[in-house]
């Protein structure tokens, strides 16, 4: 298994947010979650990713046999946990390749590897800017500096690209894109998907997962897995909303 | 005072005696300034100095670190380089080109007595400045530089001061004067460095005319001054539709202090004064601005970064003056400053007075630490904290280095910033 969750709860300040949430993913497997808006799908894939303000009050989550929790957020990104963030940051005076640079050397260093030359590194970056069609210029820019909402989403993928992580979170990363960055975001992710790594999806339109086909597909709610299906699961909420999970599970949210 | 006094009488005789002389009696009123002067209230520079003084300058050898770095250099095409405040004519390099004089002021003060009677000390008030009155009156050698009108210098000159340990007394004082005429142009570099491994002690002035319609481009570096106590004062009276822009980048000090002055007195003048200083260990590193708007449709624009490590301490001082008739006047201040350890602390002070109606003034301040979210954005991609750290600082004081014109100059200051913050890419 890539990734084991167990029955793991987090609080921000003192609010409980993830209440006991479980999940499998196995490598190869891609697997989407939904739910409505504030239900804790972004306090998860935080806490993945080792944001420091998230508390993890009980629970456990593996890593390819390594526990994750115990890692700091960037030895989990150099482990080959990657994030694509729902709301990226601009970084102003820190161009995209300068920080590729660092973070593909980091992973490097801790595989045993030496720094790529320069020449291998300017190769990468053209073949991967490649895949998500991203132009030259952008790379060369401050990172995100005056991106719009899908040129950031778009610098994500570029980035998870680079990084060729074992896990990606993608959260809400197709929220904002107009139809050609949609399929480009997501042929990005399908030409990036092999048998050894594993995505999660986290998304709130069924459209997304025309493109990008889900193994799995969860509803979260109050904070846990309230749901699983395969892909017709998802048509279904767009179909249904999601009062009717509201009402089924209303003892969850207090 | 009695040693100063007879120091004061030893100086050789000079054309330009009478305004010794008053520099000289100013300064004895006015004495090295306590904290208790308001100026200098976080730098207590008369507890930094040493107790006694010695201007007479120090013959001294050209040591190997000078020589060193002299052979080190790019192929500028202008360059004057000063050892302990003495010419050094074998190691400059000064062109003959028309419209341009690049010159020692001693020379100048015999070769060009009319421009020197017209402009040296003449932006000085040596009843307010205890330092500057100081240099006037024990200066012995700098750099004078003048362009004729329209005479635009692309190349930068630069001006070298070296400093090697002497006596524990030894207080150089070295000097420029800047002259642009009308329509004319020009970059300089000026850059101070500690050539030994223990401390000096200089007071350095500038006194920088923008013509009309000129500009004037002032790179002062700051880079190699460790143990250094050093004083700068720089007096740029800028004329109407004239341009002067200087930055200073300060990466290390025991203690110095820049006080820069830039008078906009014709109309339509720009002034574009920045800063950066990085400071670890216990340096202090004060900045004093004043932007004096005399004249009416200027515009001036400060920028200020510090970053600060262990227990250093940065103090920011910067004045908008805006007198009556400088109606339309826009002027505008920024200082930040980055803590990087909970003991370095900053001290930052604007100060607005204004006397006009129809004018735009804005400042803004921020001390803080490197944000969180950017922070956890560099970790998330497995970049390592401390290599986090330096990109983001690298990124926060950069914006100042840009500035430089000269684009040899700004790469040097960058690879210098990298190294400064220990910064491999
Ligand atoms: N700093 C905080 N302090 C208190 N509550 C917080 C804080 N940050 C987030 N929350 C709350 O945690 C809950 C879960 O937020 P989260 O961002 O994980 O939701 P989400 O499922 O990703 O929602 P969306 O679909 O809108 O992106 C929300 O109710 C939110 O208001
Ligand atoms: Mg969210």
């Amino acid at each position: 298994m890539l990734l084991q969750i167990k029955n793991l709860s987090a609080r921000i300040g003192q609010k409980e947010i993830l209440k006991g949430f479980n999940l499998d993913i196995n490598a190869g497997e891609i697997h989407a979650i939904m739910g409505p808006n504030g239900t804790g799908k972004s306090t998860l894939a935080s806490v993945l990713a080792g944001k420091p303000e998230y508390e993890v009050t009980s629970g456990e989550v593996w890593f390819q046999g390594k526990n994750l929790l115990e890692m700091s957020p960037d030895e989990r990104a150099r482990e080959g946990v990657f994030l694509a963030f729902q709301y990226p940051v601009e970084i102003p005076g820190v161009s995209t390749t300068n920080f590729m640079k660092a973070a593909v050397n980091a992973k490097r260093k801790h595989q045993g590897l030496t720094p790529m030359d320069a020449k291998d590194f300017l190769k990468m970056m053209t073949d991967k800017r490649a895949i998500v069609e991203l132009s030259k210029e952008f790379t060369s820019r401050s990172l995100n500096q005056g991106f719009s909402g899908g040129e950031k989403k778009r610098n994500e993928i570029f980035q998870m690209a680079m990084l060729e992580p074992t896990l990606a979170v993608l959260d809400e990363t197709d929220s904002g894109l107009d139809i050609d960055a949609l399929r480009i975001v997501a042929e990005g992710v399908n030409k990036l998907r092999t048998a050894d790594n594993a995505f999660l999806v986290i998304t709130h339109y069924q459209r997304l997962l025309n493109y990008i086909v889900p193994d799995h597909v969860h509803v979260m709610y109050g904070g846990r897995i309230v749901k699983s299906g395969g892909k017709d699961l998802a048509l279904q909420l767009e179909e249904k909303g999601y009062d009717w999970i509201k009402e089924e599970f209303a003892d969850l949210v207090g | 005072m009695s040693d100063i006094q007879q120091q004061f009488e030893a100086i050789e005789h000079t054309p330009f005696r009478q305004v010794r002389e008053d520099a000289f009696r100013a300064f004895e009123k006015l004495g090295i300034p306590s904290s208790r002067h308001e100026e200098w209230k976080y730098t207590n520079i008369k507890a930094k100095l040493s107790k006694e003084f010695t201007f007479t300058p120090q013959e001294s050898e050209v040591n190997k670190s000078v020589k060193a770095y002299i052979s080190s250099l790019p192929a500028y095409a202008f360059r004057m380089v000063f050892l302990n405040g003495v010419f050094q004519s074998s190691m400059s390099i000064i062109p003959d080109l028309k419209g341009l004089t690049i010159s020692s002021l001693k020379e100048a003060f015999s070769a060009h007595q009319e421009l020197i009677e017209k402009h040296y000390g003449k932006l000085i008030d040596n009843n307010e400045e205890h330092f500057a009155a100081l240099n006037t009156a024990f200066v012995n050698d700098g750099a004078f530089i003048h362009v004729s009108r329209n005479v635009n210098i692309e190349e930068p000159i630069f001006l070298h001061y070296f400093f090697t340990a002497g006596e524990a007394e030894a207080f150089t004082q070295t000097r420029n004067l800047v002259i642009a005429e009308e329509g004319a142009s020009i970059q300089l570099a000026e850059d101070f460095r500690n050539a030994s491994n223990i401390g000096v002690q200089y007071n350095h002035v500038s006194e920088v005319y923008v013509g009309k319609n000129a500009q004037v481009n002032v790179a002062k570096l700051q880079t190699e001054t460790k143990n250094v106590i050093g004083i700068h004062t720089m007096e740029a009276q800028v004329d109407t539709d004239a341009r002067f822009y200087s930055t200073t980048i300060t990466f290390e000090a025991n203690v110095i202090r820049n006080n820069a002055t830039a008078r906009l007195v014709g109309r339509n003048a720009h002034a574009d004064l920045s800063g950066l200083y990085f400071a670890k260990d216990t340096a202090h590193i004060d900045t004093h601005i004043l932007i004096d708007h005399v004249a009416p449709d200027c515009t001036s624009h400060q920028l200020y970064k510090g970053v600060l490590n262990d227990q250093a301490t940065g103090i920011f001082n910067g004045k908008i003056f805006v007198k009556p008739d400088a109606q339309k006047t826009n002027a505008f201040q920024s200082s930040k400053a980055l803590l990087l350890s909970p003991e370095a602390s900053v001290n930052s002070k604007p100060q607005l007075e204004i006397f006009a109606d129809d004018v735009k003034c804005s400042h803004g301040a921020a001390i803080g630490q490197l944000s969180a979210v950017d922070m956890f954005y560099m970790l998330s991609r497995g970049i390592p904290e401390e290599q986090a750290k330096q990109l983001l600082t690298y990124a926060f004081a950069h914006e100042v280095v840009e500035k430089i014109q000269s684009k040899p100059l700004r790469q040097h200051l960058c690879d210098k910033l990298k190294e400064a913050l220990n910064l491999q890419l």
